[in-house]
């Protein structure tokens, strides 16, 4: 009896332990995976990583752009159980009070809208006080926010980003893809508190790069200071300062007027402010253009800086038109080719661009990069025009040596010049330093002009800031050797379709002489009057902003410091480059229309890979300094005296655009 | 026993003969350990009282190894048992300590960052330009510094000339 007892009830026992054991295996090997999901599910939280846009520096590292998280809290309406609470709540929370949230929600509401934006850019301790409410119709949004320390100082550089943190002009929409970071998830177990446990990574964050530019805030912040002041000034309504390494092509300084705080978002869809009158605005430059035309003239014909040119009267008349020069003088009589550059001679600037011819002049207007884009790396940039040859007039040859019915840009202006100053090679301007820690590397320079002819334009241009030049005494600068052209020529006024009296008054130097370390084009536009020649309005911006440019860069002086020799004894008289406008019958230049050309070719030279180094030792340093520039080199001197000790040693090769250092001693 | 058919059948039955007679001192020979009689019943109890005070109990060996065996076992188990929960709590442990510097790390990054943006908002030339003019600094001009050379090769020294 008892034996039968005991048996059922371990039989029982067996059933029962069999059953437990088998929803054990069920749960714990069979459906284990199953489980386990539902499990990470319902404990793993879904966490963004953030991946902040890259920044933006100087050349110095210096931050000019930066992202920076921020939160926002959010609702939704139609969930909300009060309206009236709802706001008094998130009001008192937020600090808001008076802020008519109340009236927010109700318009949300009543047009049956699911989200609603609170409040932007919450402190950590209001987020704090958010979570804390016992609520659930509350949500904090994480985004990112776009920061400019510096204000307005390189805004058109800069440009901006819109809501979504994605450039809309400048650099921030050029490099777009680079900035750009994709934000990343992972998954954080969490406890029955909601502290986390462990986590692991879902998606991969990439952050966006960083971008090193080849800005230096020092000088753009002068640049840009110098601009606003003579533009307020001169009466003006706009302008443009460039700043360039002529041996490598990096701007330092890239500034534009009237200007903007890209920390706050567009008045108007098209803020007129937003333009960038450097790279995005063409305009008839004017006498600047005259180096273009004497260049030309020292390649393609027998003329040399000493070779007389006739400047008659005053005046010249040309296919029934009379072309005066810009001060009604008796005129210039017959005077030095390089005295047509410097006084600025529009009747000599015709007669040598007659001599150059069309063919020729077109050729070297193009090889010198106008007509095309320069590649800078900012989106809206104008290739400015050049008329094709089959569209020249009969006048369009004494135009275009004067600088009118051509539409260049600042930095074409500067990229031209840059030519000049670094013995005829053609450099890209170039804004992007670094990305990440790689470094861009610089594009191969064109060869735009020979070395000589680039070393005596250097001369020539010397005498415009020299007594009876028409940048002296304003370009003229101290301890620095300069070289450069004013440039004043009529706008036309597309209402009107006629010339008005405002001027584009525009400088475009280069300093120092001996071995040119920057170039500096400034240019005002809308000024008016004597004052707003080139070489009053212009001249002055350039001279400050090199004197700072040199000093910031460290570059050693080539002159004596003496004020005394440079003061000017008696006031000078106005510069006077005045281009003759209008000689075309025809449409004027701005009337064409954007031209539908194919891409524009760049210009065609030689590409020059390197050069050997010469033996400079027992030279003196006239002789080292032409020999180099007769090579294309570009020499670093140090001291005075004879050439004792030269780097790189005679014999090795070097890149285009390397220095070579030679140490002077007696 | 007094029972009503004892009594009874003490007056049926004959006379026993002597041989059952009891004899006069049965009584007094029965065990005294005997505890009174069931009626009709014919167990019998008897109780003794025994004095275990001098009885001592012999140590067991196998009993003392046993024990310590139990013992042993128990610690081993129990030794286990924690060294299959403690990994495990030592590890939600750390995980929890991890994650909070985790999220450490990330609010000192951004914190960093924010403090970068600040500095560079303070080093803005603007504001430096605005504080230098508000001391009456002004920008040297070329004509007031004077490049000394040092000792070294390539030092360069600058000074400024008040004019």
């Amino acid at each position: 009896m008892v034996e039968r007892r005991l048996i059922v009830l371990v039989v029982a026992l067996a059933v029962w332990s069999t059953a437990i054991v088998k929803k054990l295996a069920s749960l714990q090997l069979a459906h284990h995976q199953e489980y386990a999901r539902k499990a990470r599910r319902r404990q793993e939280v879904p966490e963004a990583i953030p991946a902040p846009r890259g920044s933006i520096y100087d050349r110095n590292g210096e931050p000019l752009a930066m992202s920076l998280p921020t939160q926002s809290v959010t609702v939704n309406p139609t969930r909300l159980p009060d309206l009236g609470v709802a706001a008094d709540l998130l009001e008192e929370v937020l600090h808001m009070r008076g802020s008519g949230l109340y009236d927010k929600l109700k318009q949300a509401y009543d047009k049956g809208r699911g989200y609603l934006v609170v409040k932007r850019q919450i402190t950590p301790e209001e987020a704090a006080s958010v979570r804390a409410l016992p609520v659930d119709w509350i949500e904090i949004e994480s985004a990112s926010q776009r920061h400019y320390p510096k204000g307005t100082l390189a805004a058109h550089v800069l440009g901006g980003v819109d809501r979504a943190e994605t450039g809309n002009a400048g650099i921030e929409k050029a490099l777009e893809r680079t900035l750009h970071g994709e934000p990343g998830q992972e998954l954080l177990l969490t406890d029955v508190h909601g502290r986390g446990i462990s986590s692991r990574q879902a998606i991969e964050p990439k952050p966006g790069t960083p971008v090193t530019l080849t800005i230096d805030e020092r000088l753009q912040f002068v640049a840009e200071r110098q601009l606003a002041a003579a533009v307020e000034e001169r009466g003006a309504t706009s302008g443009s300062v460039v700043v360039m390494n002529p041996s490598n092509g990096d701007v330092l300084a890239l500034a534009s007027y009237p200007t903007f705080d890209p920390n706050e978002p567009p008045e108007t869809a098209e803020d007129p402010r937003r333009e960038n009158h450097a790279v995005g605005v063409a305009f008839e430059p004017g006498s600047v253009f005259k180096v273009i035309t004497l260049s030309a003239a020292l390649e393609t014909t027998n003329l040399r800086p000493e070779t007389p040119i006739d400047c008659g009267r005053g005046s010249i008349t040309l296919f029934g038109r009379t072309i005066h020069e810009a001060e009604a003088r008796g005129g210039y009589g017959v005077m030095p080719m390089a005295q047509v550059l410097i006084r600025s001679s529009n009747v000599g600037a015709i007669r040598v661009g007659m001599r150059v011819g069309q063919q020729n002049l077109y050729d070297y207007v193009r090889r010198f990069g106008f007509g095309q884009l320069t590649g800078i790396s900012l989106p809206g940039e104008s290739r400015g025009l050049v008329r094709k040859l089959p569209r020249w007039t009969s006048t369009s040859l004494a135009s275009i040596a004067m600088g009118q019915e051509v539409l260049v840009t600042t930095v074409q202006i500067a990229q031209a010049v840059s030519a000049i100053a670094n013995g005829g090679l053609l450099v890209k301007p170039r804004l992007v330093l670094k990305r990440g820690a790689e470094t861009v590397p610089q594009e191969p320079a064109v060869r735009a002009i020979k070395p000589e002819t680039a070393f005596t334009m250097q001369k020539i241009m010397e005498g415009v800031v020299m007594p009876g030049g028409t940048g002296f005494p304003e370009a003229r600068l101290i301890g620095y050797s300069a070289a450069g052209k004013t440039g004043t020529a009529l706008i036309f006024d597309l209402k009107t379709k006629r010339y008005s009296h405002n001027y584009n008054g525009s400088f475009a130097g280069m300093a120092p002489l001996t071995n040119p370390a920057i170039v500096v084009v400034v240019t005002l536009n809308g000024t008016h009057g004597d004052g707003g020649y080139g070489g009053r309005a212009a001249a002055p911006v350039f001279n400050a902003v090199a004197s700072e440019a040199l000093r910031l860069t460290d570059v050693p002086r080539d002159l004596p410091d003496d004020p005394a020799k440079m003061r000017v004894a008696a006031e000078a008289e106005p510069a006077s480059d005045l281009a003759i406008a209008g000689l075309g019958a025809g449409p004027n230049i701005l009337q064409d229309a954007d031209d539908p050309e194919k891409p524009a070719e760049r210009a065609t030279g030689v590409a020059i890979a390197g050069h050997t180094v010469p033996d400079f030792q027992g030279m003196t340093m006239r002789d080292v300094l032409t020999e180099a520039a007769s090579r294309g080199l570009t020499i670093l001197p140090d001291g005075s005296g004879i050439a004792k000790v030269q780097d790189p040693p005679a014999g090795s090769f070097v890149r285009q655009g390397e220095r070579i250092r030679v140490q002077f001693a007696r | 026993m007094a029972t009503l058919p004892a009594f009874i059948l003490r007056w049926i039955e004959a006379p026993r003969p002597e041989a059952d007679a009891k004899p006069a001192h049965s009584r007094a020979l029965r065990d005294p350990y005997q505890l009174r009689s069931l009626p009709q019943d014919d167990l019998f109890f008897f109780c003794k009282r025994i004095d275990n005070s001098r009885l001592v109990r012999e140590p067991d060996p196998r009993a003392k190894s046993a024990c310590w065996s139990a013992i042993g076992v128990a610690s081993l188990a129990v030794a286990i048992l924690a060294g299959v929960l403690v990994p495990g709590a030592a590890s939600r442990s750390a995980g929890y300590r991890l994650e909070s510097l985790r999220a450490e790390e990330r609010r000192l990054v951004e914190e960093r960052r924010t403090l970068d943006l600040k500095e560079a908002e303070l080093l803005s030339p603007a504001r430096l330009d605005q504080l230098a003019h508000n001391q009456n600094l002004v920008t040297p001009k070329s004509d007031q510094v004077f490049h000394l050379e040092g000792d070294r090769p390539g030092a360069v020294v600058a000074m400024v000339k008040n004019r």
